[in-house]
């Protein structure tokens, strides 16, 4: 069955391969970028038509507009706060030094004085960087995103732990938002809520809700089920249960569930600058249009250090949870007289910003960008002259070897020939209901008109998931198999997965300029933490017993891995592979604006050519059935091989 | 043992777990073995048409192998597990039929449970879980502290008070469980496999603690348990349960004495019959040359308790129950039981 199943690939690949060079050129549907197909044209029409309606449609008076208007409200009231003057004034209403003091007070009080200390540098350095009010309206938009996220997705989350029914009823909705692009929906959202602040929250929200919701969910679940049982025995309500029992001792996973969905909002907050977020996302993206690389490091690792005080201030709130046993009276009295001291230290800095002008606005003299720029520019400059070799080569190897014939066979090759292939490889992985599915799916794109920029962002995703299996099977292999790596790449690994894909296109700008490569670097830089540990999980599940036994039979180290372990973990790397293509193409579109080309740059360049507002909402719907096919091809794979 | 109105009395109760679970009841399906059941129907009969009454003060064990569901028994007395048939009257009530209101008025206030897995509140330190009951029913702040501080002391765990269970040993959690059992003053306490989860030398402390608090207490106590020897230490009358039935009822002597099958007869087989019969079991007509003036000791004497006086006198000593000479017993009487013999 299973060498029966290989050959069936190779040979359907071959007929694909000799059909699609046999009629290569033909019914390749190309179209020009600013050439609109009927179905294209008429959808931007009805999104003009949608604009138009703002001020008089009914759904758009009584139920979008008055969203939209809270919400900018809310996150306008953040803004003032910390960012930008109100109206009628000339600073916010807290200046730098307050923030910083309340940032340290903050974190002082949820966890220890040297998380404080980490976070209050992180915070001024971001400052020194001359990013302070960009990094303010991404704190802003951060916490009103949280917020908001958090007083809907806890309860849901709650509601989801309690009932099976309910969270039957989302899971589907969960599952489908941890595999959308996040450059999907973005466009639909900033037509309906118009470019700015409150699209960016929606948007934000809609990425980071489901992640609050599952965690939360899983916390309630998870519980041990006896001291609910013993509650219930004793006479609790389902209300006092849940208050008195199950809420408490979920606290620790729940916050840690704050982490998480914390973490997912700042990295899609600096994205979401594309519909107009305000925050360090616009300078990210400024330096990228205007391929400056040094002034791009410079938003970049203010970014970054946003992105590591946020996470390293909530996770050791949550570490500080792991014990239910509370401090001894004479650690709360200590710690109660350093907190009034902190605290009227904080508040004699609050006023102060809101009297002195140099605690009030970050002083322009204060500032270490001019240099970052210049040694980040002279590095690049100095790679490009210096290391081209190693760059154009790593480029040029990769690209004439495997991106270039992959696109001539995806892109150049008919329609119906690739439409083939995809069904296929449906039928023969997943079975024929995956099979109607993924054919249903690539027909939709098929009419779309994007069927040839679709073939652009396929290929790019092949190729980088390729490159991101084959280096994070190896190091998952490695971290699985010694603890030793496991450790040394580990905070790497955190790392990795907490930093907005975003700022990973800065370096890559710089080591290979403006070219779809650097987008499938970005992608592979992305996707390589998440599959480095799923790999590594699955290797460290295999049981330890079938390890033994290979060992006692004789087996090099090598057998053991190719014929233990990586067999008993085929199902999870299967899900592994899913993983690292969902990322890669949720990456590989945003790179879409650094020269990708794809469906990643009609949907960003719909934005604002109206002229493309079509094409742009239709390429994020064909990005999203992209992803559709091959999560439900890998996902029916993963089912089978369990 | 009280010979009044019962506390407790379980009638017909049947426990079917799966989708359509009444239907089963009462039909042919009931007569399936489990395996054919399930793949019939999808559903597990738990319960069969148990039955059985609990006097006021009694300690009442149930007895059975893991899957014998004796831990579903306990719940559906409870409610923990809605039965699917039956009735169970305490105090002129049909327990099974009253609704969630009057359900947990009676938990509050009537009963009180004790868990294999201690069921401990992690977040609350020992008082506050201990007072945790008196909470939900109600009572201010300063009065639980005090009730609970009472059982503490009654339990033994002065001093731990503001320990959090994380900190305490199994056993002492365990001791935390009894407390809040009997926080509210309960008029009966279902124990289930209450001492299952600790170390043998643990176990047997609790076991001793179960009887004193019993004698202070005089509670009224369901207890499930998988170990017999627990079982006839502890109780009064013993229930075993196998595939959900109740395959016979009696004394600890009972059951040795006179096992109702193959099955229970397996089960006391290990266990020591000087530890649970009375010289009534052994008494015999005095046989030609026998010697009649022996000591004389009670017929419900545990032969073990009997067997030095028995061994050391030089005549076999006189059975006597009540006044009514029974017989007599003699070292080689004693000495056969022990060694094996019937």
């Amino acid at each position: 069955m299973k060498v029966r199943k290989s050959y069936l690939l190779l040979a359907s690949v071959t007929v694909w391969i000799l059909l699609g060079r046999l009629l290569n050129g033909t019914h390749t549907l190309q179209i020009a970028t600013y050439e609109n197909t009927a179905f294209t044209s008429y959808i931007g029409e009805k999104a003009l038509d949608l604009r138009g309606n703002r001020t008089e449609s009914p759904a758009f008076i009584y139920f979008f507009n008055p969203i939209r208007g809270a919400i900018d409200g809310f996150v306008q009231g953040i803004r003032n706060l910390i960012a930008v003057p109100a109206q009628n004034s000339v600073i916010p209403i807290i200046g730098w030094l307050g923030v910083v003091a309340i940032v340290a007070f903050a974190v002082y009080a949820t966890s220890q004085w040297r998380t404080a200390l980490l976070s209050v540098s992180l915070l001024l350095a971001c400052g020194a960087l001359g990013m302070w009010q960009f990094t303010m309206d991404s704190i802003a938009m951060t916490l009103a995103a949280v917020l908001l996220s958090l007083a809907i997705g806890i309860p849901l989350g709650i509601w989801a732990g309690l009932s099976d029914r309910v969270l039957k009823i989302f899971t589907p909705f969960l599952d489908l938002a941890q595999i959308l692009p996040t450059l999907v929906y973005m466009a639909p959202i900033a037509l309906v809520f118009m470019i700015g602040a409150a699209s960016a929250t929606i948007a934000t929200m809609i990425y980071s809700i489901p992640i609050a919701i599952r965690i939360t969910s899983h916390a309630i679940r998870n519980l041990n089920q006896s001291p609910i049982e013993a509650a219930e025995s004793m006479g609790s309500t389902q209300k006092q249960t849940l208050a008195k029992v199950q809420i408490p001792m979920a606290k620790q996973m729940i916050v840690l569930g704050i982490n998480q969905t914390v973490m997912a909002a700042v990295s899609f907050v600096v994205i979401a600058a594309l519909i107009g977020a305000p925050g360090l996302g616009k300078p990210v993206i400024d330096a990228l249009i205007i391929r400056n690389v040094g002034q791009g490091f410079v938003a970049g690792f203010a970014v970054v250090f946003l992105a590591i005080l946020l996470d390293r201030s909530t996770s050791a709130a949550a570490k500080r949870q792991t014990s239910f046993i509370p401090l001894t009276q004479k650690q709360i009295k200590t710690k109660r007289i350093t907190l009034i001291v902190a605290g009227i230290l904080t508040v004699v800095s609050v006023f102060m910003s809101r009297t002195m002008l140099w605690a009030a606005v970050w002083p322009k003299e204060v500032t270490i960008a001019p240099q970052v720029t210049k040694v980040t520019n002279n590095a690049t400059a100095w790679i490009l002259e210096n290391l081209t070799i190693f760059t154009e080569g790593f480029k040029d190897l990769i690209s004439y070897s495997v991106l270039n014939p992959l696109e001539t066979q995806l892109a150049a090759s008919p329609w119906y020939v690739t439409v083939g292939m995809i069904v296929a490889l449906a039928i023969i992985i997943g079975g024929t209901r995956t099979a109607i599915l993924a054919f249903v799916l690539a027909m939709a794109i098929v009419l779309s008109g994007l069927w040839y920029e679709a073939m652009l962002t396929l290929t790019q995703t092949i190729v980088g998931c390729m490159l991101t299996m084959i280096i994070g099977l190896a190091l998952g292999i490695w971290t699985g198999r010694s603890d030793r790596a496991e450790r040394v790449l580990r905070p790497f690994l955190d790392a990795g997965q907490t930093l907005p894909a975003f700022v990973y296109l800065v370096p890559m700008l710089g080591l290979f300029g403006p070219t779809r490569f650097t987008a499938i670097a970005t992608g592979i830089v992305y996707a390589i933490p998440v599959v480095v540990k799923i790999v590594s999980e699955g290797i460290r599940a295999v049981p330890h017993a079938l390890v033994e036994a290979a060992t006692v039979a004789g087996s090099t180290t090598r057998q053991i891995i190719t014929k233990v372990q990586l067999p008993a973990a085929k199902k999870t790397i299967l899900l592994a592979t899913n993983q690292g293509l969902i990322y890669v193409l949720a990456v590989v579109v945003i790179g879409g604006f650094v020269g990708a080309g794809g469906l990643g740059y009609l949907v960003i360049a719909g934005n604002s050519k109206p002229e493309l507002q079509g094409k742009g909402l239709i390429a994020g719907v064909a990005i999203l059935l992209l992803g559709v096919i091959f999560d439900r091809i890998m996902q029916a794979g993963a089912r089978r091989s369990a | 043992m009280n010979s009044g109105a019962p506390m407790i009395s379980v009638k017909n109760l049947w426990k079917v777990f799966g989708a359509n679970a009444d239907k089963v009841v009462g039909s042919p399906l009931v007569d399936l073995s489990r395996s054919e059941l399930r793949t019939k129907t999808g559903n597990t009969i738990a319960v069969r048409d148990v039955s059985f009454d609990v006097a006021p003060g009694e300690v009442f064990v149930v007895m059975g192998l893991s899957g014998s569901g004796k831990s579903t028994l306990v719940r559906c007395m409870t409610r923990l597990i809605e039965p699917t048939q039956g009735s169970m009257d305490f105090e002129g009530e049909d327990i099974l039929k009253v609704d969630n209101a009057r359900l947990r008025e009676l938990r509050k206030t009537r009963f009180s449970m004790v868990f294999q897995h201690f069921g401990l509140l992690p977040h609350r330190n020992v008082i506050d879980n201990i007072a945790y009951s008196l909470e939900i029913n109600g009572v201010n702040k300063a009065d639980r502290h005090k009730r609970a501080n009472e059982v503490i002391e009654l339990v033994g765990l002065q001093g731990y008070s503001h320990a959090y269970p994380e900190q305490l040993s199994g056993g002492m959690q365990q001791r935390v469980g009894l407390a809040r059992a009997l926080a509210v003053d309960p008029q009966v306490l279902f124990l289930d496999e209450p001492f299952s989860a600790l170390d043998p030398l643990i176990r047997r402390d609790m076991q001793q603690e179960v009887i004193r608090l019993h004698h202070e207490l005089g509670k009224t106590m369901v207890f499930i348990t998988h170990d017999l020897s627990e079982a006839v230490k502890v109780g009064d009358r013993i229930a075993i349960m196998r595939d959900g039935a109740i395959v016979q009822i009696g004394t600890p002597e009972d059951l040795v004495a006179n096992p109702a099958d193959e099955y229970v007869a397996n089960f006391v087989r290990d266990i020591a019959k000087s530890h649970v019969l009375t010289l009534k079991h052994l008494a015999r007509k005095a046989a030609p040359g026998d010697a009649t003036d022996g000591p004389e000791l009670a017929a419900n004497t545990i032969i073990r308790d009997a067997a030095q006086v028995i061994l050391q006198s030089h005549k076999p000593v006189r059975v006597n129950d009540n006044g009514t000479a029974l017989g007599i017993v003699s070292s080689e009487d004693v000495l056969r039981l022990i060694s094996g013999g019937a």
